[in-house]
């Protein structure tokens, strides 16, 4: 298939999470006529229908009770009194979140859009929790100075997706439903398309598109604990960087405090958001340890960590002592109902406890993607340090790093995220084709070269299941390159990833037939969970530094005068990935480094 | 988590790919019961380990994506959010089909085209009103709350599927697509009550459903589509009153809750 028989849109969008249908939303409604969204999900399927807590903006609806101090209970602030949040707290928190590693002009865009956006996302129809006075409710979370999580329950994800989805509908967006895009087209550093598969039909199809953007969250499945969905393999940034485009600080890697033992379902951080406790096996509020100042609320960097460190010394529970309590008891019925429903079910549901009646079960669970495909402040993607763009390619959301989350996201910052860049991107995107983009041709024959790739895989007889191969990788990455990484394991790790990539040619997709092949799509997802997890590995083994989730037990400190850049990694010729960095924007005037206490 | 109470159990699944069966047939696998899998678990070790071609939905393995609805021991439910051992306890052994009345795509994968066209046709997004304030539409907590049970609603289908209307007319709009209706008519921020009372009363809407109560033992997220079904009943015979109401309502719409 050539250039002649491809599909063509002005505007091809992949991934219907909120990133993408953001875009997809405002360039329509900006009057881009053509805009298509792919998506190997059902839309409503995308995982951030699953984020649970809550979604920041410093709209000032709610302060703590006067004289109950920073953790006492909250209530609505009345009417024209003294607002106690505001952008410029939240850009603050956010970067000192980061461990510095954000840039400030990206995070300052982020904290100021972000009450526009929540307005719009409220005009628009989601169904907030409310204040008594009817004003969307917020609450407590971590790494925050302020009670800034706008939340709907503990299923804020979930009505947000819904209704940016209906929206994207509304204006008249094309969604092309369980379309599996495996290569994009880039070629003299403009971007020409993509190759995706109808998964129905299995049959490969060229795209074309004056704008392509990537909008396909986050790589968690490289771990064995995650809290992620099946479907968060990272492709995005595997076939990003396949194509020749850099990855950013891919080896940040956020690991949540409270995943459910074992499952890695998530706990949200609403539990302790709303005054949860956790517990060693002596009972006692380890947190008090690491961080008496803010305890349970600390960043989640600095949780996990400390739940690890009482797991290592042998105060953890269960059988094997891998687990922590999350304690809610005392929280009682009546909040847990109204603020924790869906965690309550989960909980019942998946370990068999209900926490109104007993502590929950948690382990660390791999939970988000810091890294990805680097852009500007309006998503578009850039080739270089110097922010060269690759022209019509632009990214937002988990999958992408502009960076707002630096070494460590805070809560809810990340649907915030998506939600801006994604909307920004919207508008990036339809100036774009405003101003005449054209459609470029492509070279040789893309879909074709696919299709033979995906033919090599189907005939392959070799003796290697891929789950197998899957298994040991998340094996690897979780012992070697978690939440505590040292030179050895790194190394390890570095030597497992590339044996498995050998091994993979030697996988076999046991499915033959073309029709709904998930087996093959598995063998696909599984070839980028090994090419971004090199990229992860290498990263980390060369940032001889701990920041935020990167957390090194030989480099024990922050560095900030070798270590204070971005590490941007490209394959190169020998398909090794080979390193770069890039400075990070700092306000040296209004927020330079300092040391990060909680 | 102990492994001594590990035993094989026997999965039963009905196969079908139309480009090579002529028509569905059922398969069994034994699978290693472990402690706290799901049926989701053991699909997945079914296709990983014995036969890639199994092929059935999944994303968030939570109970909130919606993509593994399926008909398990005869009842349509989430994969995920299914004990393996409860069915095993009670059945002996775990029979799972697609989601009735829809054409199958493979296996346990069935196509949902009416069910997205009858989501579509009840135009799920809010028709605000002109008047759009500079922070957000006050609405009362009760207000909210009134929408809880639409509003978490995760598209699953469980419900579609196990409803006898659907069974006999395609063109009904369905129990998850009313709930949708529900959740704008109700929404003190929809402009546009009266219209879509009118759409759901129509030959295809509220009046098709018979009140047989399917849909709610279905709905794995806990759901009451029938009683969501009756208030739009009861609503439409009062539409414009209705409508008339929601203009009032919405005069103070900027206005603090009392
Ligand atoms: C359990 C959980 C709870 C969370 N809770 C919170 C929270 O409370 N607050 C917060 O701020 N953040 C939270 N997060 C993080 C947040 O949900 C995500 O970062 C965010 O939703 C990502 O959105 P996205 O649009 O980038 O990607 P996603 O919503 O993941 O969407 C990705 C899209 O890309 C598509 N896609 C992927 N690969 C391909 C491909 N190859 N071809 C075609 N399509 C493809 C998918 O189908 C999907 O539509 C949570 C995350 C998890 C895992
Ligand atoms: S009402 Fe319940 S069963 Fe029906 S689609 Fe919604 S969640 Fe699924
Ligand atoms: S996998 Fe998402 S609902 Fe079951």
């Amino acid at each position: 298939m050539t250039n002649s028989d491809a599909i063509t849109h002005d505007v091809i969008i992949v991934g219907a999470g909120l990133a993408g249908s953001w875009a997809a939303m405002i360039a329509a409604e900006q009057g881009v006529r053509d805009v298509a969204v792919l998506s190997k999900l059902h839309p409503l399927r995308s995982h951030s229908g699953a984020a649970q807590g809550g979604i920041a903006a410093a709209l000032n609806n709610v302060r703590p009770v006067a004289g109950t101090g920073p953790r006492g209970p909250l209530e609505q602030i009345p009417e024209g009194e003294e607002p106690v949040d505001s952008p410029e707290l939240h850009m603050f928190d956010t970067i000192k979140g980061s461990d510095w590693l954000g840039d400030q002009d990206a995070i300052e865009i982020l904290v100021n859009d972000a009450i526009d956006v929540i307005y719009q996302y409220e005009h628009m129809g989601c169904v907030f929790s409310r204040t008594p006075d009817g004003r969307i409710a917020q609450r407590r979370f971590g790494g925050h100075s302020a009670p800034r999580a706008n939340f709907a329950a503990d299923w804020t994800g979930h009505v947000l997706l819904h209704t940016i989805h209906e929206q994207a509908l509304k204006h008249g967006v094309k969604f092309y439903s369980e379309w599996y895009v495996m290569d994009v087209i880039i070629e003299d550093n403009i971007v020409r398309g993509v190759v995706a598969i109808n998964i129905l039909t299995g049959e490969v199809h060229l795209l074309r598109a004056k704008a392509v953007m990537f909008a396909t969250g986050g790589y968690g499945r490289a771990f064995k604990i995650t809290s992620n969905a099946f479907a968060n393999t990272g492709d995005g940034v595997a076939i990003a960087y396949d194509a020749g485009a850099p990855l950013m600080d891919m080896e940040f890697v956020q690991f949540h405090p409270t995943g459910l033992y074992r499952h890695g379902i998530l706990m949200s951080e609403a539990c302790r958001g709303e005054g949860g406790y956790l517990l060693n096996k002596d009972g006692e509020r380890f947190m008090e340890k690491y961080a008496p100042d803010k305890m349970e609320l600390a960043p989640r960097d600095l949780v996990s960590r400390s739940e690890q460190r009482e797991i290592d010394e042998g105060r953890g529970v269960m059988e094997d002592g891998q687990a922590i309590w999350l304690d809610l008891r005392h929280l009682g019925r009546e909040k847990i109902m109204e603020r924790l429903p869906q965690v309550r079910e989960l909980a019942i549901d998946f370990a068999g406890v209900d926490p109104i009646e007993e502590p929950v079960p948690i382990q660390p669970t791999a939970h988000y993607s810091m890294g990805g495909i680097p852009t500007d402040n309006n998503g578009q993607v850039i080739a270089d340090a110097q922010g060269t763009p690759i022209v019509g390619f632009y990214a937002a959301g988990e999958v992408a790093c502009v960076s707002v989350h630096g070494a460590n996201r805070l809560g809810t910052n990340s649907l915030l995220e998506a939600s801006v860049f994604g909307r920004r991107a919207g508008y990036a995107i339809a100036e774009f084709i405003k101003n005449g983009a054209k459609l470029h041709p492509v070279t040789g024959d893309p879909a074709e070269r696919n299709r033979r790739m995906i033919q090599e895989m189907l005939d392959n007889p070799g003796k290697e299941l891929v789950e197998d191969i899957a298994q040991e990788l998340k094996a690897t990455m979780t012992a070697n390159c978690g939440i505590f990484r040292d030179d050895e394991k790194l190394k390890r790790a570095l030597k497992d990833v590339r044996e498995l990539q050998e091994r993979f040619k030697h996988a076999r997709v046991m499915d033959k037939s073309r029709r709904f092949n998930t087996d093959l799509l598995a063998a696909l997802e599984t070839k980028h969970l090994l090419t971004f997890s090199e990229v992860i590995v290498t990263g980390a083994l060369n940032r001889t530094e701990s920041r935020g989730a990167h957390a090194r037990t030989d480099y024990p400190k922050r560095d900030d005068e070798n270590w204070l850049k971005h590490t941007l990694a490209r394959k190169g010729e020998d398909g090794r990935p080979e390193l770069s960095y890039k400075d990070v924007t700092i306000f040296w005037d209004r927020f330079p480094p300092q040391e990060r206490k909680y | 988590m102990a492994n001594n109470n590990r035993r094989t159990v026997t999965v039963r699944i009905q196969r079908f790919n139309p480009d090579a069966d002529a028509k569905p047939h059922m398969q069994e696998y034994q699978v290693e019961l472990v402690q706290g899998m799901t049926v989701l678990d053991a699909l997945h070790e079914i296709k990983t380990h014995q036969d890639g071609g199994v092929t059935f939905r999944r994303s968030c393995r939570h109970a909130i994506c919606g993509s593994c609805a399926m008909n398990i021991n005869g009842r349509n439910t989430l994969a995920c959010k299914t004990p393996l051992k409860n069915e095993i306890d009670k059945h002996g052994r775990v029979t799972i089909r697609p989601l009735p009345y829809l054409p199958i795509i493979k296996d346990l994968v069935v196509d949902r085209t009416t069910f997205w066209e009858e989501y579509l046709r009840v135009k799920p997004w809010l028709i605000p009103p002109d008047d759009i304030p500079e922070k957000e539409f006050r609405m009362s907590p009760e207000e909210v709350h009134a929408l809880n049970n639409a509003e978490t609603c995760i598209m699953c289908g469980a419900c579609y599927s196990s409803c006898a209307v659907i069974g006999l007319n395609k063109k009904y709009i369905g129990p998850h697509a009313l709930l949708k209706a529900f959740m704008r008519v109700l929404d003190p921020r929809d402009a546009a009550p009266a219209e879509r009372l009118a759409e759901v009363s129509g030959a295809d809407g509220v009046y098709r459903c018979h009140t047989i109560f399917n849909c709610i033992d279905a709905c794995p997220k806990g759901l009451n589509p029938t009683q969501a079904i009756e208030t739009l009943r009861k609503l439409a015979q009062k539409r414009q009153k209705y409508e008339q109401a929601r203009r009032e309502r919405q005069k103070h719409l900027n206005e603090p809750i009392p």
